[in-house]
């Protein structure tokens, strides 16, 4: 994760950055982060997350899931970007038939 | 007519190219305004949908880029300014600071009554409003340190009460729309008495703020002025780092954590959006249509333009709230709402950038001679004062800084989605709900300049 150091002219915190930041129903399955607490609704992503955030601190198995957690992404981004592939191209030439018929 | 609105109103209309406003570099400078707005030679669904497009593949395009180090990297990139004659230089600064107020004071009261010949009204609309604002988010805003009040109050004595944090940015928000209300009904940019009476009234509200909270709280918390260009200023290339300037790609650090802070200044960053469409939208005949039927039973005209202003606010505000509820659902997050709407709203600062950009880039060029001639002569009243003619082709580059403002906008949020979610496909679908939003705003924002301008209807 990018730490971005806050900057100066950033404006000093306001009462509002000490509420919750969380917000997990009460009923929910959670997987919860064991470095920074922070709780996540599906396994792979605090794979990740622990990947992303704490890459220092994994054990081999941590290090394992994040690995498989990260192909597994790739392969949906992979049909992702079909996808939005295929939305381009419709608008694309949607548009230029409209133009074309106008 | 009032030429700091009406020229907002025309707004992208020079800027969106296909619609270049005509008019004569004649009276009140308004001219690029003058000419009323261009019909279109497409259908204006046509011409809708296709600005709804843009702003929708751009979203697609930038899905594609899905390496979190590249990203970072852009958004980290950066390098420090030295600055030894920084001192000397924000002493300078505030000397021109204050010695602008004491001229728009001085002559909008005694000098010429002529709006185009006037100082004060030049120099407030043409050198602060246009002039400074577009340096501020294409350099860096020096309004931190010109700001005259600002160096006054600090001179003043303080009572120093401690400024409640409950109502935190509300006033500047309050203060913003009230500012833009009286913009949009009083002839401020054409009668230089009451333009500076206008300032003269500001300047007391603000220092006795001042006064009262001390200058630091006040400036950052309540002073609506202030905060237009800091949120402006964040979008710059050159920004204040923790030692001292720093210089950083422009809009990129729109998607720094913590930037918008609270729900207060959520709503500061939605009406600075809010106002400039409201601002168009007042001067169409839709608007005029709509309107007559409540008039004329008997609505009074003045209570009607501030209750629109403050029904379009709150309407804009609960579409951003309802886009987070929903991206908050379809990222199936257990971060709150409230987080993710801080984190996707300064993103809405670099639209507002594009538009602004699109207003007053002509209009500054078109009036900067006559300014330059008031400020060689304040008390003269010539006949004639030099306007600079616009080439045809300069509507293009409006319209494209529209457009940059949106893709900067979407490649931010797509940022700080990355930042936030640690599923890359969980940040994009995070972001259908704000792209649905920005495309139906962008096609809201070019029905408002595709429409013929007309007067301000009932006033």
């Amino acid at each position: 994760m990018t730490e971005t150091v806050a900057t100066t002219d950033e404006q000093p915190a306001s009462p509002s950055a000490t509420e919750e930041t969380y917000d997990v129903p009460a009923d929910a399955e959670t997987y919860d982060c064991s470095y920074c607490g922070r709780p996540f609704a599906r396994e792979d992503w605090l794979a990740l997350h622990r990947g992303l955030a704490h890459p220092n601190d994994l054990d081999d198995a941590e290090v394992e899931a994040f690995r498989a957690a990260h192909e597994d992404e790739e392969e949906s981004l992979a049909t992702f970007r079909l996808q939005a592939l295929g939305a381009l191209v419709l608008i694309y030439f949607g548009l230029l038939m409209i133009y074309a018929l106008v | 007519m009032t030429f700091g609105r009406r020229h907002r109103a025309a707004l992208a209309v020079c800027g969106l190219g296909l619609l270049a406003a005509t008019g004569t570099a004649s009276a009140h400078g308004g001219s690029l305004a003058g000419g009323g707005r261009e019909s279109l030679t497409i259908p204006t669904w046509l011409f809708l949908s296709t600005g709804g497009a843009a702003v929708g593949a751009s979203f697609l395009l930038a899905s594609f880029v899905t390496d979190r180090a590249f990203i970072e990297r852009i958004h980290g990139w950066g390098r420090p300014l030295s600055g030894e004659f920084e001192r000397v230089l924000g002493l300078v600064g505030q000397l021109i600071g204050v010695v602008g107020l004491a001229a728009v004071l001085v002559i909008g009261f005694v000098g010429p009554t002529t709006a185009r010949t006037n100082l004060a009204i030049l120099l407030v609309w043409v050198g602060w409003w246009a002039g400074l604002a577009m340096t501020t988010y294409l350099l860096g805003n020096a309004w931190a340190t010109l700001n005259p009040l600002k160096t006054l109050a600090d001179l003043l004595p303080t009572l120093d009460r401690s400024y409640p944090d409950r109502v935190g940015s509300w006033p500047a928000v309050a203060g913003l729309l009230v500012l833009v209300w009286l913009e949009v009904v009083s002839p401020l940019a054409d009668q230089p008495r009451l333009l500076a009476s206008a300032v003269a009234g500001y300047s007391v509200v603000t220092l006795a703020g001042a006064l009262v909270f001390g200058p630091d709280d006040w400036f950052t918390q309540a002073d609506p002025v202030e905060r237009v260009f800091r949120y402006y200023g964040r979008f710059a290339p050159i920004g204040r780092g923790e030692d001292g300037l720093r210089l950083r790609l422009p809009g990129m650090d729109l998607s720094t954590p913590r930037l918008v802070d609270g729900p207060d200044e959520v709503a500061f960053v939605v009406a600075l959006l809010w106002v400039t469409t409201y601002d168009g939208l007042v001067t169409t005949p839709a608007w005029r249509d709509l309107t007559t039927p409540l008039v004329e039973p008997g609505v009074p005209p003045h209570l009607l333009y501030p209750v629109a202003l403050a029904i379009g606010f709150g309407f804009f505000l609960g579409v951003y709230r309802l886009a987070v509820r929903l991206s908050s659902d379809i990222s199936d997050t257990y971060l709150t709402p409230a987080v993710l709407a801080q984190r996707f709203a300064p993103p809405l600062i670099a639209i507002a950038v594009g538009y602004h950009f699109a207003h007053y880039l002509g209009y500054f060029l078109v009036l900067a001679p006559s300014l330059a001639v008031a400020l060689a002569s304040p008390f003269a009243d010539p006949a004639t004062v030099p306007t600079l003619e616009l080439p045809e082709w300069f509507g293009a580059i409006a319209l494209t800084s529209v457009i940059v403002g949106h893709l900067v906008a979407i490649w931010v949020a797509h940022a700080a989605a990355y930042d936030l979610f640690p599923a890359r496909l969980q940040a994009i679908r995070s972001q259908y709900p704000f792209i649905a939003v920005m495309v139906f705003y962008t096609m809201t924002s070019l029905w408002v300049v595709s429409q013929p301008e007309v007067a301000l209807p009932h006033l």
